[in-house]
């Protein structure tokens, strides 16, 4: 695996795991602020409770007040439905209390001094049904002084409290709130260093790949270049060799109708003509010569011209050919000398035989013999 | 536009080989095997050099050259041949019939220079 794809991928790793971290971390903080939420709401009700349990207290002495001073029945029914709403409120409180035991020891304070102002009602309210006024009077001047604000004051102490845990879940709240957007912001910074080392990365590499393919693309252009060059080395050399063997052919061709013309030539001539070799072997003759003789051509071809013509000596007796090889030898013409010919049935024809020396670059390579008849 | 030569002789084997070279060095051949197909290829083929064998079947390349020079009388004409002739022959003889004179002898290519320049001659 590529280096750089390896390093990119775990930046993007450690970037995916800040972000599943920074995701569980605002869960979690949504979570808490919504128990916040309701708590705060709780403590409110709370509160509320507390002090509508104060005023239906106030407004329940009020009442029997009232009645006691007027002994009205519209009196009496007041006084008894802000008994019913304060025990009503007290209910409320104590069901929103909760389980705290110190906050159950406060509001049973509250609910014993409660009681104890209801009792007191009961009583002041037996004396009034019985129209005892001396005891409503005196029970009325015994009432300790103040004993209608020790509910106010519990039920303050009780509100307090519960202001004082506001105030306290208001600075924690305060401060997990910067401490989260501490998180968030140290996690987006290290996200974006995260993403610019990524980046970086990526640049690099993706330059080192241009680097790479510019070096690719010259030498691949170097290479066509060499074979181009190399082509066009073969084609010229395929072409120099096209005419070296165009001029091959042209030459042999030539080569070859020049002796089929010479052979023409040769052929054409009536008299017989014989070419020897320097060795005076017989090379080529005319079928002029095979009339003559009554021998063919492959008869006498590569035979010593002493088997087809001997010069002929003083008197008629035949003589070995020292005149044609001497001829032959200084390169010298023989004309017209006296020979006899060898014909196929062992008779003899007396001829004139001329020798012309066949040169080749001062070198004599053969000679060219012709015969004469001269009777039959 | 390819130069066109018209090549004449009776030898297959030597119009092969007048083709494949003059093909090589980038001319157009239009071949002719006797009198009758020169005649004939100079109607179709126009050429802009002639090249004729002096020893036909049915005729002698002089006589056929006399007879194209009439319709073609600004084409130069090479004649070819194997049988040898003397400078001196040619000049006296063969002067205002040809152009120049080709022994098969010689290499092709010194008859490939022999074009080029008869050619170059020819165009100015």
């Amino acid at each position: 695996m590529d280096k750089t794809f390896r390093i990119v991928l775990i930046l993007f790793g450690l970037l995916a795991v800040s972000l599943i971290g920074v995701l569980i971390y605002s869960i979690q903080n949504l979570q808490r602020a919504k128990k916040s939420a309701e708590w705060v709401n709780h403590t409110h009700a709370y509160m509320a409770e507390i002090g509508a349990t104060v005023a239906a207290s106030s407004s329940a002495d009020g009442a029997l007040h009232a009645y006691l001073l007027s002994n009205s029945p519209a009196q009496e029914v007041a006084f008894q439905h802000a008994f019913a709403d304060l025990a009503e409120h007290l209910e409320f409180a104590q069901a929103l209390a909760g389980a705290d035991p110190d906050e159950t020891a406060r509001l049973t304070e509250l609910a014993d001094a409660l009681l104890a102002r209801a009792d007191r009602a009961r009583r002041l309210l037996a004396a009034a049904r019985a129209g005892d006024r001396a005891d409503v009077q005196a029970q009325l001047r015994s009432d300790p002084e103040g004993a209608d604000l020790e509910v106010t004051r519990l039920a303050q102490r009780i509100i307090s409290r519960q202001q004082d845990l506001l105030r306290e879940r208001d600075r924690i709240a305060f401060e997990q709130d910067l401490q989260a957007r501490t998180t968030l912001y140290v996690s987006a910074g290290l996200n974006l260093l995260v993403l610019i080392a990524a980046g970086w990365f990526i640049r690099d590499d993706l330059q080192a790949r241009k680097r790479e393919t510019e070096l690719l693309a010259r030498a691949n252009e170097d290479l066509e270049a060499r074979v181009r060059a190399r082509t066009a080395e073969l084609a010229q050399r395929n072409n120099e060799l096209r005419s070296e063997n165009l001029e091959s052919r042209w030459k042999a061709e030539a080569l070859d109708h020049q002796l089929r013309y010479n052979q023409l030539i040769i052929a054409s001539v009536a008299s017989p003509v014989v070419v020897i070799t320097r060795a005076l072997n017989i090379s080529r003759l005319n079928p002029a010569t095979e009339r003559l003789a009554g021998r063919t051509a492959t008869e006498l071809v590569d035979q010593p011209l002493s088997d087809l013509v001997l010069v002929t000596g003083e008197g008629d007796s035949s003589a070995p050919l020292d005149p044609v090889e001497t001829a032959l030898r200084v390169g010298q013409d023989l004309i017209d000398q006296a020979a006899t010919v060898k014909t196929a049935q062992g008779s003899t024809l007396p001829v004139l035989l001329s020798l012309y020396p066949l040169r080749d670059q001062d070198h004599i390579v053969g000679g060219v013999v012709t015969l004469r008849i001269t009777s039959r | 536009m390819k130069t066109t030569i018209l090549t004449i002789d009776d030898e297959d084997v030597i119009l092969n080989l007048l083709d494949e070279y003059l093909s090589i060095e980038g001319y157009h051949v239009v071949r002719a095997k006797n009198p009758r197909e020169a005649k004939q290829a100079v109607v179709d083929h126009p050429p802009d050099l002639i090249l004729t064998d002096l020893q036909l079947e049915k005729s002698d390349g002089l006589i056929l050259v006399t007879e194209l020079r009439q319709k073609l009388p600004d084409v130069p004409v090479i004649l070819l041949t194997g049988v040898w002739f003397d400078e001196q022959t040619v000049d006296e003889k063969l002067s205002g019939k040809i152009n120049a004179y080709h022994n098969k002898s010689a290499p092709l290519h010194e008859l490939g220079i022999l074009v080029k320049r008869l050619l170059k001659e020819t165009r100015g």
